[in-house]
């Protein structure tokens, strides 16, 4: 927001972007990746340790570890993604509305979000995902039921301070309408803070995901889904390490890279870019 | 103590809000499932096979499932507010005794789960406080990210392959000796840990470069006695403020720790009974869950009111 052109600082984003974009390529391609067919059984070959044809060796009914693996990538990280980017769009809406809005409205909006943090963590997506089961409508919708608010409030609480600022007031008296206001000097700084919170987000959904498929509450097997996975590959701990660390590592590292991220965005918001 | 007594009232409002929205989302549920409700009911009461239209209908009557919709939340609710849960569809035992029996376990993890987290962030989160940027720092720093990385049931796993199945030093599952506790503990206090050493660790460093520990430097107090009389109470503040945020965390620890170790708790509880679609379990577990956190967010609101006077002008205003 300086009206003095600043030299472009920190090389944060440039090193933290490529593991974010290998992150979304799987998550695009992973199904086209797998070598094998992720759902093809074969009972004379189950939890085979790994080898040329199965890499990664294979699960408790043959099926090919590592193409599963790959065809679970849309599930856990398209889907976490997705849910974050819903709750996100979602609760930014509803903040800017309640910025903007009147007393009633925003205490309306705001009190409602209050009342979904008064639900602990999973619990609301737990009674989605367990009762409606087994889909991924269920646990989108459960999910950003707990998720938007935290984007609500950072929406509301960063509209509300720059709608305060001088340059707003000057844009007012000088005609501007609502919208341009809203569009050119309100959204580029509630976005700039919600970014950070949204990429570590993202990690977060993919770790509750993975979670639920894990409880047996989420995507049910045989979706490749990696929590759903690993919920399968339990009772063969013992004979199949390699088997049930892949979608360990999988999981592990996609959220410890959208931590780095996200932590990377929060120290330095403008990603290394100037307004 | 106005301030106090508004605390109280907010936290009260908002398990009271939850207790609410929980016992109407549980009604939506029932009443939501595809397929006639007074035929559940009979088949969780008979047994499958035995259901015939006429005990469908005599349940439709006895239960006032015919009645509005309207007519039946309002009942529905009046059970909830006085404590009436209902029997369980799968044991036939009250809700409120199933409850008392699995909250104790989760209480006794739970319990065991934070001290021992509090043995291990404390004195880590201290030390990387006093040197930030130093070796112990920038490795408690890896240890917190690598952590809260992990999703707690990969810690379990993690912990079950070394101790149990590679060591095998520890069982893997079950409740029946001390030694059952040992593995469910440590996952618990591990995750927790993720998220308070760096807490404690920023409250340190804060409240070693505040003013007022310069001017007791200054006064001639040693760094260790300026820390202890004039810093723990202050770094305390955001530790204490914290703490009810990570039981809200735990809450999704617990039902995945349960499970994984097929230990009697309230999250195994609540995770049998929704793979069941057990409501009257489900909806008493949610709100044993709810009222629980009600309770700890207002522990900590009055601890960090305790440590920190100020907040009072500010609840009072």
């Amino acid at each position: 927001m300086s009206l003095v052109f600043e030299p472009v600082r920190a090389r944060s984003l440039p090193t933290s972007i490529w593991p974010l974009a290998a992150l979304a390529g799987l998550a695009l391609t992973g199904p086209f990746l797998a070598p094998l067919d992720p759902n093809a059984q074969d009972l004379m070959r189950v939890m085979e340790a790994p080898s040329i044809t199965h890499l990664l060796g294979t699960d408790h009914v043959g099926r090919d570890i590592l193409s599963r693996v790959f065809a679970g990538a849309p599930h856990s990280l398209g889907l976490a993604v997705l849910c974050v980017t819903l709750a996100s769009s979602v609760g930014v809406a509803l903040g800017l509305i309640a910025a903007n809005g009147g007393a009633f409205v925003r205490a309306l909006i705001m009190r409602l979000a209050d009342l979904m943090l008064a639900f602990p963590g999973l619990l609301l997506a737990l009674l989605f995902a367990g009762f409606l089961g087994g889909g991924i409508w269920p646990l989108l919708i459960g999910l950003n039921l707990a998720l938007w608010p935290q984007y609500a409030r950072m929406a509301e609480a960063v509209a509300t301070s720059v709608l305060r600022e001088g340059h707003v007031e000057a844009a007012r008296l000088a005609g501007f309408a609502e919208r341009t206001i809203l569009k050119r000097h309100v959204l580029p700084p509630v976005l700039r803070a919600v970014m950070p919170l949204a990429t570590l987000g993202v990690g977060q959904a993919i770790m509750s995901i993975s979670a639920l498929g894990f409880l047996g509450l989420g995507l049910k097997p045989p979706t490749p889904e990696w929590g759903a996975m690993i919920n399968e590959l339990l009772p063969f701990l013992a004979e199949g390490f390699v088997q049930m660390a892949a979608p360990c590592a999988m999981i592990f590292v996609s959220v410890l890279t959208l931590t780095l991220a996200g932590r990377a965005l929060a120290a330095d918001p403008t990603g290394g870019g100037h307004d | 103590m106005n301030g106090v007594l508004r605390v109280i009232m907010l936290r009260i409002g908002q398990a009271l809000a939850t207790a609410a929205v929980l016992a109407s989302l549980c009604f939506v549920f029932v009443h939501a499932l595809p397929g006639d409700l007074a035929l559940r009911v009979a088949a969780a009461r008979v047994g499958d096979e035995r259901v015939t239209p006429e005990t469908a209908e005599r349940i439709r009557r006895e239960e006032g499932l015919d009645r509005p919709l309207i007519v039946q939340y309002g009942q529905w609710m009046g059970n909830v507010a006085q404590g009436d849960l209902g029997r369980s569809l799968l044991s036939g035992k009250p809700v409120t005794q199933e409850l008392a029996y699995h909250a104790s376990f989760t209480l006794q993890l739970g319990l065991i789960g934070w001290l021992l987290s509090y043995l291990i962030a404390l004195p880590l989160g201290i030390m990387a406080g006093f040197r930030p940027g130093g070796i112990v720092d920038r490795m408690t720093n890896a240890l917190a990210v690598t952590l809260a990385s992990l999703p707690t049931f990969l810690v379990g796993i993690g912990l079950i392959t070394l101790f149990a199945l590679t060591l095998r030093w520890l069982p893997p599952a079950g409740f029946r000796t001390g030694a059952h506790m040992v593995l469910p503990a440590f996952t618990l206090a591990l995750s927790l840990v993720a998220f308070s050493i760096p807490v404690i660790r920023n409250a340190v460093v804060e409240v070693r470069s505040a003013f007022f520990m310069t001017y007791a430097r200054v006064k001639g107090l040693t760094p260790a006695a300026a820390f202890r009389h004039h810093g723990v109470r202050n770094a305390a503040i955001p530790v204490v403020t914290y703490a009810a945020l990570q039981f809200a965390f735990v809450i999704d620890g617990f039902v995945v720790i349960e499970t994984l170790f097929n230990y009697p708790g309230l999250g195994e509880l609540l995770v049998k009974a929704l793979i069941a679609r057990d409501v009257p379990v489900i909806m008493g577990a949610g709100l044993v869950i709810g009222f629980a956190f009600a309770v700890v967010s207002l522990l900590a609101d009055l601890m960090r009111l305790w440590f920190d006077p100020r907040g009072l002008e500010e609840a009072r205003a």
